[in-house]
């Protein structure tokens, strides 16, 4: 940190002297009479501050990475870390004061400083899912030399075992991800849809005013009071009073806990998705509907839905992407051991689990056991990378249809 | 049928629709001011007036496409066939069979040309097999003289039409559920000279076995199509009379003015 | 003709109506069906918290009096601190007991559980506090002071009706005589149920002291980690926004940003935690369980959230604005920056609160970056604070839920509801904002 800290002082301190070293400059060479300079003179003053900052953080960001990158710390002195920061803010210091002469667009130049800073702003959006693909690429790469890919995607058996020779086959995980999101699924998108439905249809002002906020309340509480409300309220009464009296387990934590906790947190997703892309069909369709003696309900199943389909198919497809990538709900509610089975009742386990119990703790990581954690993060950021690009061409097909 | 046909239309049928002292109100707004209406069976009526005027509001009254807006409120008594079409007892549904509507803007369903026509029909059950609904969906096209330029490609989407046949696609729909009546709201205004001809030749068409209701905002369509005309203002009736005599002889001078284009 | 004969009376209703009608009303009911099921969840889910949780913030406390002895606390007799300091915990232990033995005697309590037993009664935590308070003030040596301390977690489950005579008799940290003295002591006054701030303030305890655990630490990292989002996300996505649709040229890198972050937005918040383990722990070396990678993670997985509403705040903010700018001479960097933005503050502002209330309510990233550890120490007040050790809430909450003591359970529905709170008030502030502040063009 103190490391950062000088360099980081004296950056400030130039930026700070260039501004009212410039500004002055402006001045004297306007022989005090402002209105002759090309700009105003806090222009020259930000011109050159800015001048001073954003090469020096740039320098920064560069030896930032280099250092990362480097095989061995010894290579990158900390002299040389404070060189690559302060040489530019100086040249960028020198150069600015250089320029602020008479006729100099200030105002201009600093403009284009801060469109630069804007431009890196969205470029970070850029580098998050580079972060995000070669973080993960990376590890994978080292964990398939370690451990054959075949076995990972096509073995149906998961046993890590940390004292080497350990079982990572993919399959029970997916298997056990993707049970749980159809069992969401099966939930949400039925009552977010007919919520949907009704809300913005037949219900009157006092029951929406109440019962939309109400569902949105769903959206904003957090995933893991999903999980604890699993854990705690749901798992134990589905256990003592589904799975016990028809003997088909004695787990609290099982699919449908998660499956069914899983969904009424995507039914507001569910239902506010249905509510934007059923009024984006236009009125002029249900009046010609309704012109024609359709009830309501006919209209709706037969003309609006259909209309919306597109649109309702996307809002599903998010929703299976959120449902693939949740992980509290899960961690909580699903249980930890990996199977294959069809009963719903049973503790099963998805690849969010084990990306967390396979990074948490001690960690090696030299280990197979550690590293498969990055290929399951890459395997879930792929399928639902798939996912929401399906979705997004879809929704914003529809969208055009009817702009 | 032939002899309604040739009945001389300055002498009107027994009314068909009769409107007696209906108030209609939009939240505070009283957008139509106790309007009296005779509308007789087998003519063309034309309701014409400048914008704002109340004429489509009133249009939508007929067939209870109100009820679909929440703050709308309507006041009076509208019988068609002497039967009071606000009696609790009345479905709307039922009544929007019988009173059919065009809208100002074509709306084919995104769906096939045929699914379009057929839709009414379905929900309706008028028909009892693939058979006859074929059948009715080629008489409806017909009528909606878009048979010849539809007929080899009754898959297509409805919506992938020219704008004057997606109108005709909509008037064949609405045509296809056997309405008593027909109401069009502006049928022509989103369309192009050629189309809009095409649409009127068809309205005169359909006044042998409809009651047609027209709102348009051109006084030569008004004057084309129409046999009796009514004048509204300021949600007021100002004036209805035979066609002829709305725009060569009108008793009020707000409809001079207007007919004059002083007003409007 | 057949088809006019076909419309019977307006009247009657026909068959076909009737069964269509029918068809409606069902359709109706499902509607109605899926919206009550909806609000039923959020009502079972908020019963269940408010039941499990309410009562995590009272706690029973047992009021003593404790002889201080000079012999065994301050041999020196200097009340030095520093010098005092060398008694432990384990020296104050039993000055605890034989405070307890006595209060009992002067109450008038009998029982025949040994001392040792009885001292079950008080929380292990006890000593540490006891010898806090001595060692912050020296002069109490000699003297005997009144104390409340608080009540061993088996006998505050007793009063919140978590434990019971019959689960106390196959407990060993407990027995059914222990639990009919504490009874005793509550009838008589001296051991009393009340609101409890240390569970808003403590930090956290081991798995052998639920009593004494608390949320300072998780509460004081969560804030840290909010000022760090708030100071990377806000600027990083208004000058992103305005980028993207002020100034941003139309052509592929455009629209390759743009899809960029819808798919960010829409990336599981676990695949962040991997970034933030991959990238700015193992590359970068920052700290494990530090607020500032906390942080750091969350501004990434918020940025997204903060462009797509600031996008939406500058779109709102009509052309004639800018046009209005542009013709008396403003650049356009100036009259973004002059007009548009000023207009757009307050949707910028109530994106930036909801993007922040779901870093707060976010969990699963944070624990691959290792803030899940136990952190009993709090961060430093200060730039310092960023870089050590702590956790946050809703990792304390998953922390909790891990333990084996159900008096864990009840502390994790209580800091839901604590986290719940402050949701409740960003969002009410999102609200109040947007009401106050909203403009319609």
């Amino acid at each position: 940190m103190t490391l950062i800290t000088s360099p980081l002082a004296l950056t400030l301190l130039l930026a700070v002297a260039a501004y009212w070293l410039a500004k002055r400059r402006a001045i004297s060479a306007a022989k005090g009479d402002v209105r002759s300079l090309a700009a105003l003179p806090t222009a020259y003053g930000t011109n050159a501050a800015l001048s001073v900052v954003i090469p020096a953080f740039v320098g920064f960001i560069l030896i930032s990475l280099y250092s990362g990158l480097a095989p061995r710390a010894e290579d990158v002195a900390p002299l040389s870390k404070t060189w690559f920061i302060l040489v530019p803010a100086v040249l960028g210091f020198v150069g600015a004061i250089a320029l602020s002469t008479k006729d100099f667009r200030a105002r201009t130049a600093s403009e284009r400083w801060i469109l630069a800073l804007l431009m890196g702003a969205s470029g970070v959006a850029i580098l998050t899912t580079i972060g995000i693909v070669f973080s993960m690429l990376f590890e994978t790469f080292n964990f398939f030399s370690q451990y054959s890919w075949t076995d990972f995607f096509f073995s149906t058996k998961w046993s890590p075992n940390f004292r080497g020779d350990s079982d990572l086959g993919i399959l029970p995980l997916l298997w056990g991800t993707l049970y749980i999101s159809f069992i969401a699924l099966l939930v949400a998108v039925p009552i977010g849809l007919f919520s949907a439905v009704y809300l913005s249809e037949y219900a009157g002002p006092r029951m929406r005013a109440f019962a939309k906020p109400a569902i949105e309340v769903l959206a904003g509480i957090p995933t893991i009071v999903y999980g604890l409300f699993a854990l705690v309220t749901v798992g134990p009464l589905l256990r003592d009073y589904f799975a016990q009296p028809i003997g088909l387990g004695d787990s609290a934590s099982s699919v449908l806990t998660a499956g069914l906790v899983m969904g009424v947190m995507l039914i507001p997703f569910v239902s506010s998705l249905s509510d934007d892309i059923i009024n984006a069909v236009p009125q002029a369709m249900r009046d010609g509907s309704l012109g024609l003696g359709a009830t309501k309900s006919e209209t709706i199943r037969q003309v609006v839905v259909p209309a919306a389909l597109p649109g309702i198919v996307g809002a599903i497809l998010l929703a299976a992407s959120r449902a693939i990538g949740e992980t509290m709900i899960v961690v909580l509610g699903a249980g930890a051991a990996a199977r294959l089975s069809l009963n719903p009742l049973e503790a099963m386990t998805t690849v969010t689990v084990k990306i967390v119990s396979q990074l948490t703790g001690d960690t090696d990581f030299s280990a197979p056991e550690t590293l498969v954690a990055f290929a399951l993060g890459l395997t879930l950021f792929v399928l639902t990378l798939g996912l929401n690009v399906l979705a997004l061409i879809i929704v914003r097909r529809y969208r055009e249809q009817y702009e | 049928m032939k002899d309604q046909a040739e009945m001389d239309n300055s002498m009107p049928t027994p009314s068909k629709i009769s409107a007696s002292g209906v108030q209609v109100y939009y939240g505070d707004n009283h957008a139509i001011k106790d309007v009296n209406v005779e509308i007789a069976d087998k003519t063309v009526t034309a309701f014409i007036g400048p914008s704002g005027c109340g004429k489509s509001t009133f249009l939508r009254c007929i067939n209870r496409m109100n009820d679909t807006i929440d703050v709308c409120r309507v006041e009076g008594d509208i019988r068609i066939d002497g039967e009071d079409i606000y009696d609790p007892k009345v479905d709307p549904v039922q009544l929007r069979a019988k009173v059919g509507m065009v809208f100002q803007k074509p709306n084919p369903f995104p769906k096939s040309i045929y699914d379009n026509v057929a839709y009414g029909p379905k929900i309706h059950g008028l028909a009892r097999d693939k058979a006859e609904l074929d059948e009715i969906v080629e008489t409806a096209l017909r009528r909606g003289a878009i048979w010849d330029e539809v007929k080899d490609r009754l898959d297509a989407p409805g919506t992938g039409l020219s704008g004057g046949q997606q109108q005709r696609l909509c008037i064949a729909r609405a045509v296809a559920t056997e309405p008593e009546v027909l109401l069009m709201d502006e049928p022509c205004s989103a369309l192009d000279p050629i189309a809009t001809a095409q649409v009127e030749e068809l309205i005169d068409d359909l006044r042998q076995r409809f009651s047609v209701v027209i709102v348009t905002h051109s006084m030569q369509q008004a004057a084309r199509v129409s046999q009796r005309t009514a004048f509204f203002h300021l949600g007021n009736l100002v004036e209805m009379d035979d066609t002829d005599k709305i725009f060569t002889n009108p008793r009020d001078p707000r409809t001079e003015s207007y007919i004059s284009g002083r007003i409007g | 003709m057949s088809y006019q004969s076909r419309h019977g009376s307006l009247l009657t209703e026909d068959a076909r109506t009737r069964k269509r009608n029918r068809a409606e009303s069902r359709f109706k009911a499902y509607g109605l069906t899926a919206v009550i099921a909806s609000v039923l969840a959020l009502f079972m889910l908020l019963a269940s918290i408010l039941s499990n949780g309410l009562g995590a913030f009272q706690q029973t406390f047992v009021t003593i009096n404790i002889a201080l002895p000079e012999d065994k606390l301050d041999k020196s007799g200097v009340r030095d601190p520093e010098v005092m300091a060398k008694v432990s915990t384990f020296g104050y232990t039993p000055l605890i007991r034989d405070g307890l033995v006595q209060t009992l005697a002067n109450a008038g309590i009998e029982t025949d559980q040994s001392a040792k037993a009885l001292l079950g009664l008080i929380s292990k935590e006890a000593p540490a506090a006891l010898r806090y308070r001595v060692l912050a003030n020296p002069d109490l040596v000699g003297q005997t002071v009144s104390m409340e301390l608080l009540a061993n977690g088996r006998i505050d489950g007793f009063f919140k009706g978590r434990v019971t005579m019959e689960s106390a008799a196959l407990d060993k940290n407990t027995s059914p005589e222990i639990l009919q003295v504490a009874q005793q002591l509550a009838d008589d006054g001296l051991m009393t149920t009340r609101f409890n701030w240390g569970f808003l303030t403590k930090p956290d305890a081991s798995d052998q002291r639920p009593e004494s655990a608390g949320l300072g630490v998780a509460i004081l990292g969560s804030l840290y980690m909010m000022i760090v989002v708030l100071a990377l996300a806000l600027p990083l996505g208004v000058a992103a926004s305005i980028y993207l649709e002020e100034f941003a040229p139309n052509n592929w890198i455009t629209d390759l940003i743009e899809v960029n972050i819808s798919n960010l937005a829409a990336v599981p918040s676990i695949v962040y935690g991997i970034l933030g383990l991959a990238i700015f722990i193992n590359f970068a070396g920052l700290p494990q369980s530090a607020p500032l990678v906390g942080g750091l993670v969350l501004t990434l997985m918020t940025l997204p959230t903060i462009i797509i509403s600031t996008r939406a705040a500058l779109k709102s903010v009509p052309p004639s604005i800018r046009d209005a700018a542009l013709g008396v001479g403003a650049s356009k960097m100036q009259s973004v920056f002059h007009h548009v933005l000023p207009l757009a503050a307050p949707g910028i502002l109530t994106g930036t609160i909801i993007g922040l209330a779901q870093a707060l309510g976010e969990t699963a990233p944070l624990l691959l970056i290792g803030m899940v550890a136990f952190v009993k120490e709090y961060p430093e007040i200060g730039i310092e604070g960023f870089t050590d050790p702590a956790t946050a809430l809703p990792v304390q909450i998953f922390n909790w839920t891990q333990r084996a003591d159900p008096a864990f359970v009840e502390r994790a529905f209580g800091a839901i509801i604590t986290l719940l709170v402050f949701l409740l008030f960003m969002n009410l502030l999102a609200i109040f904002l947007r009401r106050k502040f909203e403009r319609r063009w």
